[in-house]
């Protein structure tokens, strides 16, 4: 039953969870949520942000009691509840979220840089040559992937300030009157935020990886608070930037605002933008594929290399297909869809059953 | 191994796109569109180019070329041109008399759809065609980084209330508020001129605010302002006046719009004798009056065209729940208006 412990050389220190959660969170989702929320809650949507930041602060509240009590990842919880071979079963779902994960940022990405910068780029090579960056990254084991994700946040946190140029071109009196929406409308837009909020549920796979890990559980509350502050605040800046129904209009809000950035040297600010979300998105590819190579090395017992280039092959096979918006928008809302279901429906479960079995267990123990 | 994949990601990557050499193209930066002549077409188009020179002087040089869709156009003058045609560096685009009464939404839509073109680009119309305003030679450093310095300054400085690509596009988007862009008319080849605002009903022009109007119009439309204006006083003196900082409160009850606007300014110029302190106030009190005056009279001009340059309908939005923009049309028809003015003068200038 009792599963080898990670040594203690490959394990990460609490902090670096805050980097980990925060780098996988802050996407694709991120460059035009502000339009998709608005749809359902107008301007008074930056409400629902908040409303569902403070839910997922519960679930990952759930995720440690889980880990915790399982003593464990996900795979480990699922046996604790289920046995060995359902367990395995069950755990093996997730090898198909994550792989999609991967698939819809990268693709997601080429597209942006299709239609802003350069229409004629090959959407394979590009996955190409990325895929054999993740698996450069992911080979240095799991602690380079910490690093390339504590990277992928620092380095481009500089862009954060650019959206500042958009509030001098801002009406902010937009925003009133404030609740001026039903509180479905505002539900309904806090679930639309998922495709944007979704990562974070990544710790349940990798908790066995940190070093103390219920010291690192105020850094997963910091890292998720710290993104709902941002998302809040970017969506603010959009919906005072932007008429209603011109956002209505804008697919990649975030990156439209850049066209307002003017600065001596740099005549279109985006190339620039756009060039550096390259690192923002390289710790997401990166993370969730070293996740399911390690999934699949829990279930299957394949060495986890093995399992990293059979990732690539299916994500490169796969990006093949995806060539229109039609088809990437579709493949956006069904991983939002289903990161809403895992994040928001199946960890509650999860994390009923676990209680429930830890109470069982002890029954018989006595 | 990990040699060989960087020196793979080396030879891979710099084969991936075209490369746009800065000297190997031209930069579209300047733009105006007229209505064809011969029906089929829709636009006569016109491209302007700046040719940098090796003693830094710079050549305008315009393309023009006919087409129903602006693709149509920036294809008929790559055929002219002897380098490909790139349109980041866009700055301003000007429609034409008879295109601006006749509806720009295509063009609109054109714009913001291409991800090439920035937010700064100043939008205007020109009292004659724009491919003639295209086509002086003004300044040294180019007709558009002359007509997009022209505007930029009378915005920060003078009577031209904010504008540009993106706020012009917000307020034609956003209901209950138009559009209006500033005119500009070419007076000599060498010489262009700033003659008022364009005021558009959605995407068509309805009407021109002359220059004396704009000062007030200004007062409206932008938050904060700078702005000149002079007072006649009884004996026939003059005294002009800069404001500095301008302030407008909009509240708009079931069918009243109380607006309150703040002025704080400097006298300029004065043509009398001495210029006492009742004189300041006779100056404040007459420049009140005249505020209070004008901008009530281009309220109930705007009320008569039927355009709300001044965006009434969404600040009655942002001050009521559940507003029915259908009802506003009506209601705005029979709007009253009551225009209250402070004028405060703080400065006379470095002689008394």
């Amino acid at each position: 039953m009792k599963e080898q412990p990670i040594p203690e050389r490959l394990q990460i220190s609490p902090f670096l969870v805050f980097f980990m959660v925060m780098s996988i969170q802050i996407g694709i989702g991120v460059l035009g949520y502000q339009r998709i929320i608005a749809m359902d809650a107008g301007y008074d949507a930056w409400i629902s942000i908040l409303f569902a930041g403070g839910c997922i602060h519960v679930i990952i509240w759930m995720i440690y009691k889980i880990c915790d009590t399982a003593g464990g990842d996900i795979v480990t919880a699922h046996k604790y509840i289920a046995g060995n071979f359902i367990g395995k079963a069950l755990s093996a779902i997730f090898i198909g979220y994550f792989i999609l994960f991967s698939l819809t940022v990268l693709r997601t990405f080429i597209e942006v840089i299709q239609v802003w910068m350069f229409p004629e780029i090959n959407t394979f090579w590009f996955a190409f040559a990325f895929m054999a960056l993740c698996v450069y990254i992911i080979f240095g084991g799991f602690r380079t992937v910490v690093g390339i994700s504590f990277f992928g946040l620092v380095l481009p946190a500089y862009l954060i300030l650019t959206f500042g140029w958009a509030i001098k071109f801002s009406n902010f009196y937009n925003l009133l009157p404030i609740w001026d929406h039903s509180i479905k409308e505002l539900l309904t837009a806090s679930y639309h935020m998922s495709l944007t909020f979704i990562g974070f549920e990544s710790i349940i796979f990798f908790y066995p990886f940190i070093k103390e890990p219920k010291k690192s559980q105020k850094w997963a509350h910091l890292a998720v608070l710290t993104t709902t502050l941002i998302y809040t605040t970017l969506a603010i800046i959009t919906f005072a930037y932007f008429s209603e129904e011109q956002l209505s209009k804008q697919i990649w809000a975030s990156l439209t605002m850049w066209k307002i950035v003017e600065m001596p040297f740099v005549e279109r600010f985006e190339y620039i933008g756009i060039a550096n979300w390259n690192l923002i998105i390289l710790p997401n590819v990166c993370i969730s594929v070293w996740i399911v190579s390690r999934l699949i090395k829990r279930v299957f017992n394949i060495r986890q290399k093995v399992g990293v280039f059979f990732i690539v092959a299916v994500v490169l096979f796969m990006i093949i297909f995806l060539d229109t918006r039609d088809k990437i928008n579709m493949l956006n809302d069904s991983v939002g869809k289903m990161g809403f279901i895992f994040t928001f429906i199946y960890i509650p479960l999860l994390f009923a059953a676990v209680m429930i079995a830890k109470k069982l267990k002890r029954g018989k123990k006595k | 191994m990990k040699k060989l994949l960087l020196i793979c990601l080396v030879l891979l990557l710099s084969g991936c796109v075209d490369k746009e050499i800065l000297d190997d193209i031209n930069i579209e930066v300047g733009v105006g569109y007229d209505l064809a002549e011969d029906p089929k077409d829709k636009y006569r188009g016109t491209i302007l180019f700046q040719e940098f020179q090796p003693d830094k002087s710079v050549i305008n040089r315009t393309f023009s070329g006919n087409g129903k869709l602006r693709q149509d156009l920036i294809i008929d003058v790559t055929r002219q041109s002897s380098e490909p045609v790139v349109t980041g560096g866009l700055k301003v685009a000007v429609f034409g008399p008879k295109i601006s009464k006749l509806g720009i939404y295509d063009l609109i839509d054109s714009f913001q759809r291409d991800p090439s073109i920035g937010a700064r680009v100043f939008v205007i119309t020109s009292e004659d065609k724009a491919e003639d305003l295209l086509k002086g030679e003004y300044g040294t450093r180019g007709n558009s980084t002359y007509i997009y310095n022209l505007i930029q300054h009378n915005i920060e400085h003078r009577d031209i209330p904010k504008t540009n690509l993106h706020l012009a596009f917000r307020n034609y988007h956003e209901r209950g508020r138009d559009m209006f862009l500033p005119r500009l008319k070419k007076i000599a080849n060498d010489k262009v001129e700033l003659i008022g605002i364009s005021l558009f009903e959605k995407d068509k022009e309805v009407d021109i605010l002359p220059l004396e109007d704009l000062f007030f119009f200004k007062l409206l439309v932008d938050k904060y302002s700078e702005g000149n204006f002079d007072v006649q006083l009884k004996k026939g003196d003059l005294a002009a006046i800069k404001s500095i900082k301008s302030t407008h409160k909009i509240k708009i009850t079931d069918n009243h719009a109380a607006i309150n606007i703040n002025i704080e300014g400097i006298v300029r110029e004065y043509t009398g004798t001495k210029l006492t302190t009742a004189v300041v106030k006779d100056v404040e009190k007459k420049l009140e009056k005249k505020v209070e005056r004008e901008c009530l009279k281009l309220l109930k001009k705007f009320q008569e065209l039927g355009v709300d340059p001044v965006g009434l309908g969404q600040i009655k939005k942002t001050q009521h729940r559940n507003f029915d923009y259908k009802k506003w049309e009506d209601d705005y028809k029979t709007l009253g208006f009551e225009v209250k003015c402070n004028v405060n003068i703080e400065e006379t200038g470095i002689i008394e």
